[in-house]
């Protein structure tokens, strides 16, 4: 095959693409869509990035290009290494918290949400009802903020200027519910070890329920404009196409996986928080391409708007952190009226939680994929080693093995429908 | 091409129908403001600069130098040094915090025992001078101007000053 070959030919039609094909066929047609290259030595290499205007963050690719072939990228990460685990080392528990919503600052609390997961794992911290729904929710927020932000940036990366425009107009309904609840719109440090940080506020419940029964309508909107969109449509169906097989070999997962056909969701695999007592249902679609990977996207956000508006309804009274004297801090209002919680605020603050010795390993599943932290404590109030084990990471490395043998142009989109962030990937 | 297409097309039916969906947004509350003119109020729980408050039987700040704040801050920006009154009261002798290192987690609000130290609702911080990021006692009182919510009358960790009517975002309230 030669590099200059029509794309149009590949494209089959629209029957053949709804149904759901096998592994034997989807990896027939990965090897059909890809072009096969020799090596001429007419090879020529480019820099794409780290400050490329269409890359997701300070991501630098170095591609090898034939015609507009790709032969091989290389990824280059780093460039926005913060050290977060080695900063974790020399914090308590409670002060990792800002730290985290840091990695993914699209979605803040869901990386929060994983940390504390894994720390109350470890101390044998129990969440009240109360505050498992709100984390439930909160996630479920976060899901649809980062979902949103990921198809409008990755439409533009498709040309579509407008649609960027749109997305952000709507964006801005649930960030605002965001200031509302956590007080910051991107970087919430808003779940505490043992529940989360504050109560809903008054009113939170009434806008929330207009922000999520409103929501539906738009997605309907979104998915009337791209759906129709025949330059979308071509550049998407059939495009980056990424089997299970693929997907398990570079660990790479979300909705990249759930859209090779795997219906592999943490919530409801490894259920946590209050997801087990929740009706949704795992978005799932079959053809693995960049086109599938918009659609279990879409179907997500509508599933969240289920999950939100039943821990709306089924919102329990009581606490929203556990009383826990050893773990977690007290809350606020508590400090001011009783003495107890005016020791256990400074307890925690001065010695912080103690944590018996152990390791443990929990994960969650974030927007992007499963986000995993484990810990390691030697006792005391810090621990011993963190390790964030997070979705953008494996993402970014399966690159090359997304990208290699597609048109250069199509680098982007492909890149962009994994949905990397380069804060998550290099810490 | 068959009738229907050619009618289609003599009527501009598409054309209009874009134009209709263009026209809507001459009656729909725009999502936009004119930022510097106008600006959004913030929420009561919404995390701006630092601001300490004052008693106001004393006119000194409420701060008793417990050093909770300093500890728990996970950038380490406050710094105090502590000192007694005549009267056997502790108080700071100076608190300082670098907003230049303040990460605006809200960690220091939280855990104040006295509701001493509150986040106000200031956040346009850009400066031309690196010394205003250095806030010592007198001017983190002086950000008390900024204070959003109802901190002196009732001691909860927040009580909204008016129900935010819910809808659009653009009932959000301006200022």
């Amino acid at each position: 095959m030669s590099g200059t070959q029509d794309t149009q030919g590949l494209v089959p039609a629209a029957q053949a693409l709804s149904r759901r094909p096998s592994l034997e066929e989807l990896r027939e047609r990965k090897d059909r869509t890809r072009r096969h290259l020799e090596p001429t030595g007419d090879v020529m290499t480019i820099s794409m990035g780290p400050q490329h205007p269409s890359m997701h963050g300070v991501y630098r690719a170095v591609l090898d290009l034939d015609g507009e072939v790709i032969l091989a990228v290389r990824p280059e990460i780093g460039n926005l290494h913060r050290g977060v685990e080695k900063l974790c080392e020399h914090r308590t528990y409670h002060q990792i918290i800002p730290l985290t919503d840091r990695l993914d600052y699209i979605s803040g609390f869901a990386m929060n949400h994983g940390f504390c997961e894994a720390a109350e794992k470890l101390m044998g911290v129990e969440v009240p009802a109360r505050g498992r729904y709100i984390r439930t929710m909160t996630h479920e927020l976060c899901r649809i903020s980062n979902h949103i932000l990921w198809l409008g940036t990755s439409i533009m990366d498709l040309g579509t200027q407008t649609f960027f425009t749109i997305c952000f107009r709507d964006r801005e309904y649930v960030l605002d519910l965001f200031e509302m609840l956590t007080g910051a719109r991107m970087t919430h440090s808003f779940a505490r070890i043992g529940g989360v940080a504050k109560d809903l506020p008054d009113g939170f419940d009434h806008r929330c329920r207009k922000v999520i029964d409103f929501l539906p309508k738009r997605l309907a909107e979104y998915e009337r404009i791209i759906k129709q969109n025949r330059i979308f449509l071509k550049r998407a169906k059939n495009v980056g196409i990424f089997t299970s097989e693929d997907c398990h070999a570079w660990r790479v997962t979300g909705p990249t996986l759930r859209a090779a056909g795997i219906a592999r969701d943490l919530r409801k695999d490894e259920p946590y928080a209050a997801y087990p007592e929740v009706e949704f249902d795992v978005a799932v679609e079959y053809n693995a391409d960049v086109y599938d990977r918009f659609l279990v996207r879409m179907k997500e956000m509508r599933e969240s708007c289920k999950i939100i508006r039943q821990c709306l309804d089924k919102m329990p009274p009581g606490p929203f952190l556990a009383p826990d004297a050893a773990h977690s801090l007290p809350m606020k209002k508590n400090v001011l009226r009783d003495s107890a919680a005016m020791i256990q605020d400074f307890y925690q603050v001065f010695r912080g939680p103690q944590v018996p010795r152990g390791s443990v390993y929990r994960c969650v599943e974030a927007p992007k994929g499963e986000m995993g932290v484990y810990i390691r404590s030697e006792g005391g109030a810090k621990p011993a080693r963190v390790r964030f084990s997070t979705p953008s990471f494996y993402h970014g490395q399966a690159v090359p093995a997304l990208v290699e043998g597609e048109m250069v142009a199509d680098m982007i989109a492909i890149f962009a429908s994994v949905d990397v962030v380069l804060g998550d990937c290099d810490r | 091409m068959g009738l229907a297409d050619i009618i289609k097309k003599g009527a501009f039916v598409d054309i209009l129908r874009g134009m209709s969906v263009t026209g809507t947004y001459f009656v729909v509350d725009k999502m936009t403001v004119e930022y510097p003119k106008e600006k959004l109020q913030v929420y009561p729980r919404f995390r701006g600069v630092q601001a300490l408050l004052t008693d106001p039987a004393t006119g000194d700040t409420k701060c008793v130098a417990c050093m909770l704040c300093a500890t728990i801050c996970p950038s380490g920006c406050i710094d105090i040094v502590g000192e007694q009154t005549a009267d056997g009261r502790s108080r700071p002798a100076s608190f300082k915090l670098d907003l230049s290192r303040c990460v605006f987690c809200g960690f220091c609000e939280e855990v104040c025992p006295e509701a001493a130290i509150v986040m106000t609702r200031h956040y346009e911080l850009a400066t031309f001078d690196k010394d205003d990021f250095y806030l010592d006692k007198e001017k983190l009182i002086a950000n008390q101007v900024y204070v959003h919510k109802e901190v002196f009358a009732q001691p909860t960790e927040d009580t909204a000053p008016a129900p935010m009517e819910a809808g659009t975002a653009n009932e959000r309230g301006r200022s």
